[in-house]
């Protein structure tokens, strides 16, 4: 089943054992985890399931729980980009400190991060007062789901980026510019198509890391049915109800929907990098 | 065929430039005329890629001026420059096709410069035509060899009509057949398109191959300006004499391997030495010899006829060697005043 592919010569010779402890510990770890939960969501009629993931509440947190994660992700994108060539290419005082805040959210308890963003952005909260003031709401609507999810997910598309553009030769830029581009040119047209790769691996690790986030937006969005009610805590209320059926069914699709979206995505990557990397 | 009008001199005027502490160029002046291939040659570190960077205006200079033509282009964009640069390491754009690559300078031109894509697309082809790789206008870098992505690389900085072609270490990172092609393949089309064309190189044989004009180049300094055969004949200073070949040293004084004369029997002021050594390169047969009475290491160099005329020679040996022409750089500038050294041209 899993050959090496060609048989050159190889300083360690280590293929099998790696490969066989590499096999039996995704299996333990993720495989036989997410094997239960379709045996557990397969413990019911088709129509039993259809009914329960076709649900109005069900369905309004799948939505909630995609087009929050994805635009997140997609700010972090674009953002964390911005953070990763500042921190790659300029020298600055305090770079070290900068760089250091960029792990923040990794460290983080989700819970600690989700109660200060609530109290920073409640209507009355230091940055949620302006907000107010233009009559905008951003705790416990959805807009503030985003904000935490924005706030998770930063560190992924900074440490994906950051260090391809660190590696980036100056002489691609230097022969664009001796060629007649501008500066913009230079990073739509050389730039901007090397980096993206890697941009796109950042947002993908971003966006599932949104898809599955609980401890941080539980706290900002209010947890509104229909409203600001994202997947996973839908998944617990379902538990804590003893709806462990329910709750594997709600799981199951979240994660077949999860797979297929960063399954596209890598696809997508794959075909850039194929494109042009060495043969 | 390709290029308009191509009529530009460079002048550099007492440029200066300091990497902290270290003096990269050191008040350089240098005219290069227009329509002139000249080679930039010195050990790295003797400031000539620097100074090619600056003339592209890559690197900023701290005093000086640089001249285009008598137009001042010292704080001049580089995009505003219209120089060809190639890079040794070629710096093909890796996610475009060889197609893609030859025509960027073209469709980055502001709009109403901009030529029709049909305009863009014969003008590519046209250009591959010229570096006869048509067959690879689809290829990405990564498909084609080292020699092809520097004929890609040329290219490209042709297809926007430079007035100046610089070259940092062109063949720098080819293997020696490829490079000695590219070299013709080089001379030729500058003959062809007679662009004002400055190179970068520390090897002494390409510069002497094929540059009109060579610049020796040592510690940010230009040492010495002139032809090929000048430089080689009558370099200034003992730098020079010891970059452009092999050089035995004989107490402060020089000779060039292939002006030791030996013999089979004892002549005029000649001493005997022991075969260490026989290289056969090519056509040429080089000996290493030590002296017997000084006991030191030297060389010499022998074509086919002379090797003929004294016959085989084998390691151990006994043969009588003569220093006739030795060089004495210090002799030499007591005697005649040599120009000074910044401003030889």
């Amino acid at each position: 089943m899993f050959k090496k592919k060609k048989r050159h010569h190889q300083v360690l010779p280590a293929f099998g054992l790696s490969m066989g402890y590499t096999l039996v510990y995704l299996s333990l770890i993720v495989l036989i985890p997410i094997a239960f939960l379709f045996i557990k969501a397969a413990a019911i009629s088709w129509d039993d399931f259809w009914s329960i993931i076709t649900d109005r509440r069900v369905l309004a947190s799948f939505q909630l729980t995609f087009s929050t994660s994805f635009m997140a992700a997609f700010i972090n994108a674009i953002f964390g980009t911005l953070i990763a060539w500042i921190l790659a290419k300029y020298q600055f005082t305090g770079k070290k400190i900068v760089d250091a805040i960029v792990d923040l959210p990794f460290a983080l308890p989700t819970a600690v991060a989700g109660i200060a963003l609530t109290t920073l952005y409640a209507p009355n909260g230091w940055i949620g007062r302006f907000f107010e003031a233009l009559g905008i709401k951003v705790a416990f609507t959805p807009l503030g789901i985003m904000i935490a999810l924005i706030f998770i997910g930063l560190p992924f598309v900074v440490r994906s980026v950051q260090p391809v553009l660190q590696e980036l030769d100056q002489q691609y830029e230097e022969a664009a510019s001796t060629l007649g581009a501008n500066s913009l040119q230079i990073f739509m047209k050389i730039i901007l198509p090397t980096i993206f790769p890697a941009i796109l691996t950042g947002f993908s690790l971003a966006f599932a890391r949104a898809l599955g986030e609980y401890g941080s937006v539980v706290f900002i969005s209010g947890n509104m049915p229909l409203k600001t009610e994202i997947v996973p805590l839908l998944i617990v209320t379902k538990l804590e109800q003893f709806d462990y059926v329910g709750a594997a069914a709600v799981a199951a699709v979240m994660l077949v929907i999860s797979f297929i979206l960063l399954f596209l995505i890598n696809f997508w990557q794959w075909r850039i990098s194929k494109k042009y990397e060495t043969v | 065929m390709l290029l308009g009008e191509g009529k530009m001199g460079i002048t550099i005027e007492k440029v200066s430039k300091n990497f902290g502490e270290y003096k990269a160029i050191n008040n350089v002046y240098l005219e290069i005329p227009s329509g002139d291939f000249t080679a930039l040659l010195g050990p790295s570190g003797s400031g000539k890629t620097t100074l090619l960077r600056m003339i592209a205006g890559l690197e900023n200079l701290d005093s000086g001026r640089i001249l285009f033509n008598d137009t001042d282009y010292t704080n001049k964009a580089v995009k505003e420059r219209r120089v060809g640069f190639v890079f040794q390491h070629y710096a093909l754009f890796k996610h475009m096709s060889v197609f893609d690559n030859i025509a960027f300078g073209l469709k980055v031109k502001p709009r109403h410069l901009r030529p029709s894509k049909e305009e863009i697309k014969e003008k590519v082809y046209d250009l591959l035509k010229f570096i006869q790789l048509e067959h690879l206008a689809e290829r990405y870098p990564s498909q084609v060899s080292g020699g092809q992505k520097q004929r890609i690389a040329l290219a490209r900085a042709l297809a926007v009509e430079p007035d100046v072609l610089l070259l940092d270490e062109p063949f720098g990172a080819l293997d020696a057949k490829v490079r000695q092609e590219l070299r013709h393949w080089l001379r030729e089309i500058h003959e062809k398109l007679k662009i004002t064309t400055i190179f970068v190189t520390h090897d002494q044989e390409e510069a002497l191959e094929m540059a009109d004009t060579i610049v020796v180049m040592n510690e940010g300094k230009v040492v010495q300006t002139g032809t090929p055969e000048e430089v080689y004949r009558r370099p200034v200073n003992e730098f020079v004499y010891r970059f452009l070949g092999r050089v035995n040293e004989v107490n402060g004084r020089y000779i060039r391997p292939h002006e030791v004369s030996l013999k089979r029997a004892p002549l005029g002021e000649s001493f005997p030495a022991k075969v260490v050594h026989v290289h056969f390169i090519g056509s040429t047969v080089r000996i290493q010899l030590t002296r017997l009475d000084e006991d030191i290491l030297f060389e010499a160099e022998l074509n086919e006829e002379k090797y003929r005329e004294i016959g085989p020679i084998a390691k151990g040996e006994f043969v009588y060697a003569q220093f006739t022409k030795l060089v004495d750089f210090d002799f030499q500038q007591k005697v005649k005043p040599l120009p000074q050294k910044e401003s030889v041209l």
